[in-house]
């Protein structure tokens, strides 16, 4: 059996590797999930997900922005 | 506005407002015991009637989400995604009886029922029937034209950049984020461990991040 490569261990761990992006993205999303508004609100993907939760969970669309025919 | 002819006594109909009146319902839905849960699912199984109108109030808002992120709208409506979201109710009402516990959570069970019944929508030429909104009564205490064009422009750009996910990574974030799953919820629902499903999201919201950032340059 082959022990964890070295350069993939210090990858995961070094900040700005993809362990750390994964705990800090995980966050993100409890947050969004709980409807807690997170704290990098300048991270576009927030402001994306944000703006869709926004979206489906308001009470009413007051109007209808297609014109009907 | 009407929902059609699908509600049935023991549900509460699923109208375009009742989604809001239970924004906490997200956390309340699944941060609730996992104990209590299967206790009520159990009851609920055996045809108890509180129990399933309190486990169909717990789940509701969490499929009426996923329906509208999945479906969005039509005509700038929620027609459609509300009335899938009804049928998935229903079908997990009539499927109940014969509902066993096999371990995994009850949510695993409605999703894989509304991800079916999405995707039959999505199949379906049914959404150019468009029904038309009742006059209110009285003062509208929504948000004004204004500000509704510029939710819905901002959820159309991020219903179009989830679009070009992989469709299991569209499928986990909108299961994770907008319907407000745990990670373990999550990944009972798609097959996955926790750890798996918090890997992929990672790499969703990454790409997420590349496309908009992309989009903001050119």
């Amino acid at each position: 059996m082959s022990a964890l490569d070295p350069y993939c261990q210090a990858r995961s761990l070094r900040p700005g590797g993809e362990e750390s992006g994964v705990v800090a993205d995980d966050m993100i999303c409890r947050e969004l999930s709980r409807r807690e508004a997170p704290a990098d609100s300048g991270d576009p993907a927030v402001r994306l997900l944000q703006a869709l939760i926004d979206d489906v969970d308001q009470r009413r669309s007051s109007v209808s922005i297609t014109p009907s025919t | 506005m009407t929902t059609g002819p699908i509600s049935t006594g023991i549900m509460p109909n699923v109208t375009e407002g009742s989604v809001a009146d239970a924004i906490g319902g997200v956390r309340l839905a699944t941060r609730s015991d996992e104990s209590d849960l299967r206790e009520l699912t159990s009851l609920a199984v055996q045809g108890d009637r509180s129990a399933i109108e309190t486990l169909l109030g717990r789940l509701r808002p969490m499929v009426v989400r996923y329906c509208r992120a999945r479906l969005g709208r039509v005509a700038g409506q929620y027609h459609i995604a509300d009335d899938v979201a009804q049928e998935v109710c229903i079908a997990v009402l009539s499927a109940l009886p014969r509902y066993r516990d096999m371990g995994r959570p009850f949510a695993s069970f409605v999703f894989g029922i509304a991800s079916h019944k999405v995707a039959d929508a999505l199949r379906s030429s049914v959404r150019s029937a468009v029904p038309t909104q009742d006059l209110p009564d009285g003062p509208d205490d929504g948000p004004g034209p204004e500000e509704t064009v510029v939710r819905y422009i901002e959820a159309e750009h991020a219903r179009r950049l989830l679009s070009r996910l992989p469709d299991n990574q569209r499928e986990l974030i909108i299961l994770r984020v907008v319907s407000g799953l745990s990670a373990e919820e999550t990944g009972n629902v798609l097959g996955m461990s926790p750890g798996a499903v918090r890997v992929a999201q990672h790499r969703a919201l990454a790409r997420l991040r590349a496309m908009a950032e992309l989009e903001s340059i050119a």
